[in-house]
């Protein structure tokens, strides 16, 4: 009897064979030992395959896995979004389109909305107060920047996209630089880019109002009061501002700083975005995912991906989001048409501030976390927390002044300058990330970008050293000057630092003043150290 | 800072019921799912997610577009769990459902063009004696089973698409033929030659 082709056999290896072939090939492998062994072997094939297959790739996530690899994202984009902000105030140095907010009485520190108006005030003044030294200066470094930009970020930006969050970060900051080489500026009390104009560059708008009626094939760089786009940007859309209105399309993604966001178009990628209040209405579709810290979130529309969410008081979902909810927030609320394609993970005040109508689609797991909010006082970790917090910084003075006497004695007695440090302390505080994005703009000055982030945050930290010492000292008015001495001013003034630092409010302040008084004590002296010795 | 300690390991609201969920048959699981009860659509996808992503990161060979798809297919269970009948095992009809979604996926993709194409001679028998290498070895190692992963993963859909399907998904050839939209002769010609390309790819290393 004649053989059986390999594809018969691999048929009725699968099983795909009718049933009276079938049962002919048995027949025949019977008596066939060739047959046999390719019936044989393609079976062992099959298994393989099978086994094979069925063992996913290492980075195949388990549920549990969907979440963490989600999370260690949302770092690198919180981080991302950092930078995206930071480089907004620098950039916002460029223009002199704001103007400072006449009404006071929303300058309110103690409420939430207070603060950030607070904010938005300051970078208000920023933009346009007595910035005009560092405009010009800005303004030569970031041309010969741009130069060296456009070999050096080519060439890292030809070598793959990374997805390290460093590199990323490096690579907005170039994303950045990069297209402002045909970047366009617009800088009017009202800026409109009408229905039928087209801008073939990057757009940089500053004005009061800045609205979009036509397209933008580059980037939108807006700093307004108003930011509003009716068209198209065919690129990202950055914006620091009051209010931004979404209602056309943007084709890359949004970072925004605002007030209130409202998105009522098509957006097709991520929304990063920190708002006072953010919206994305019914008619809003965001193609990627959401990552916000925000007042109070309101989804209406069409989120394809996953939504984080950081929020000081509602959110509420009444539209899809394609994959998994995470907030924290104060309350959450899913109406009936609410649609999550993943997990739900809240954390909240209370339990009862979820409310999740019977309606609602949750496709994954929930998962309901209450937060709880008093309790830091009460519980022993924290004072353990303090107790190591306040011991290291002992530890720290102490190393300082055994390692650099005469530097330490110094810059505590600046911190007596008073208003010079302070007002030196605000000026680096807000300036010193300014520098240090200007430095990272040219991949030169990266490496000492990233020095002086070090010495930034080191100075940041040592402020309230200083200042305790400082602080001792006026109390304890020691006869002598030995290290005791000031090591015990230190000890009585970090004392009081650390429990002011708790009063609700005033802590706050009076930490922030500390950190500023510090800050401006150690530029004072750096600044006095750097002159030649007037010998006498 | 202290947000972390501060949050209180509470227990997670109906955590009774979804462990007594876990200790469920797959049988009432799916009936209370079809009943829309979201701890049972919990449960449902909590046993299958990992199979459907594996499914989906196969066919589509993309991480991204594979969790897309995954999410997109539990989220369309909800409505379309009513309709499981229990004529085929469950895994396998939501696999079925898996790559709808996945060549619908594909076919988005490549807008237009068609991504599965016959076969010109569907049904002709490609003789045993032919050159192609034999069927690969049984005896193979973890470490050449990722090699045989990839070299599926790098297949041209064509060959890839059937062949995962028929030895990921355990589908039928007729199931394969309805998803694919292909004449049955023309999937177990497909799965034949992907298989015969597998072997010439692997070949080289194989000992």
């Amino acid at each position: 009897m004649e053989c059986y082709s390999e594809q018969t056999c691999a048929l009725a290896v699968d099983g795909e064979l009718a049933p009276d072939e079938a049962q002919r090939l048995r027949d025949h492998l019977l008596t066939c030992r060739r047959c046999r062994e390719l019936v044989d072997a393609l079976r062992a094939e099959n298994r393989l395959l099978s086994e094979s297959l069925q063992e996913l790739p290492e980075e195949a996530p388990s549920p549990a896995g969907f979440s963490h690899l989600r999370r260690s994202w949302v770092w690198g984009d919180l981080a991302v979004l950092a930078v995206v902000l930071a480089l907004g105030s620098i950039t916002s140095i460029w223009f002199d389109g704001l103007s400072i907010p006449a009404a006071l009485e929303w300058f309110n520190p103690f409420s939430a909305s207070g603060r950030a108006n607070l904010l938005f005030t300051l970078f208000d003044q920023f933009a346009s107060g007595g910035t005009a030294m560092l405009t010009d200066y800005a303004a030569v470094v970031g041309f010969v920047s741009l130069l060296l930009l456009l070999g050096g970020g080519a060439l890292l930006l030809a070598r793959g996209r990374r997805r390290q969050p460093g590199l990323r970060l490096l690579i907005v900051l170039l994303a950045f630089s990069l297209p402002s080489f045909g970047l366009e500026r617009r800088d009017a009390e009202s800026v409109t880019v009408a229905a039928n104009e087209t801008v073939d560059d990057t757009l940089v708008a500053a004005g009061n109002t800045v609205r979009i009626e036509g397209v933008v094939n580059g980037d939108l760089i807006a700093f307004a009061r108003t930011v509003e786009v009716l068209g198209t940007v065919k690129g990202d859309l950055v914006t620091l501002s009051k209010r931004t209105v979404v209602s056309g399309t943007v084709e890359g993604r949004i970072y925004t700083f605002s007030e209130s966001l409202d998105l009522d178009g098509l957006l097709a990628h991520n929304l990063y975005g920190v708002a006072q209040s953010l919206r994305v209405n019914d008619r809003g579709h965001v193609g990627e995912g959401v990552v916000a810290a925000a007042g109070d979130v309101t989804l209406e529309g069409d989120v394809k991906r996953s939504v984080n969410i950081l929020a000081s008081g509602n959110t509420d979902v009444s539209g899809t989001i394609g994959r998994d909810l995470t907030i924290s927030g104060v309350s959450l609320t899913l109406t009936n048409t609410a649609r999550v394609g993943g997990n739900l993970s809240a954390r909240l005040r209370q339990m009862n501030e979820a409310h999740i109508a019977d309606g609602a689609t949750i496709a994954g797991k929930r998962d309901i976390q209450v937060h709880v909010r008093e309790s830091q006082f009460v519980r022993p970790r924290f004072y353990f927390h303090q107790a190591v917090w306040f011991a290291a910084a002992l530890l720290v003075g102490w190393l300082g002044l055994v390692l650099f006497p005469a530097f330490f004695r110094a810059t505590t007695q600046e911190v007596g300058s008073g208003w010079l440090s302070l007002g030196l302390g605000v000026a680096v505080l807000t300036g010193a990330p300014v520098a240090m994005i200007v430095a990272a703009i040219t991949l030169v000055g990266f490496p000492i970008s990233l020095m002086l982030l070090a010495l930034y945050l080191t100075a940041i930290y040592l402020a309230k050293i200083w200042v305790g010492a400082f602080l001792g000292q006026i109390l304890l008015k020691p006869s002598g000057s030995t290290k005791g001495d000031w090591f015990l001013g230190l000890l009585l003034g970090l004392l009081i630092l650390t429990v002011v630092r708790f009063i609700p409010y005033l802590g706050g302040l009076v930490h922030f003043g500390v950190v500023c008084l510090g800050l401006g004590a150690f530029a004072v002296h750096l600044y006095r150290a750097s002159r030649p010795a007037i010998t006498a | 800072m202290d947000a972390k300690s501060n949050m209180a390991n509470e227990p997670q609201p109906r955590e009774g019921e979804s462990r007594k969920m876990e200790g469920l048959g797959l049988e009432s699981v799916i009936q209370r799912a079809q009943i829309h009860d979201a701890q049972a659509l919990g449960e449902i996808y909590r046993r299958y997610v990992r199979r459907v992503f594996g499914l989906c990161r196969y066919m589509l060979n993309s991480r991204e577009s594979a969790e897309d798809a995954t999410s997109e297919v539990f989220l369309k269970l909800q409505r379309s769990i009513e309709s499981y009948d229990g004529s085929i095992p469950f895994p396998r009809w939501l696999l079925r459902v898996a790559g709808n979604q996945c060549i619908d996926a594909l076919r988005r993709r490549q807008r237009g063009q068609k991504v599965f194409v016959e076969v010109e001679d569907g049904a002709v028998v490609v003789e045993a004696a032919s050159s192609e290498p034999s069927p690969l070895g049984a005896v193979i190692s973890t470490q050449e089973k990722a090699q045989v992963r990839d070299t599926i993963a790098r297949l041209p859909e064509n060959y890839r698409v059937p062949l995962v399907l028929r030895y990921y998904g355990e589908l039928s050839y007729d199931e394969i033929a309805e998803e694919l939209g292909l004449e049955r002769n023309n999937v177990a010609a497909l799965i034949f030659r992907a298989k015969q390309e597998l072997r010439r790819r692997l070949a080289p290393r194989s000992k």
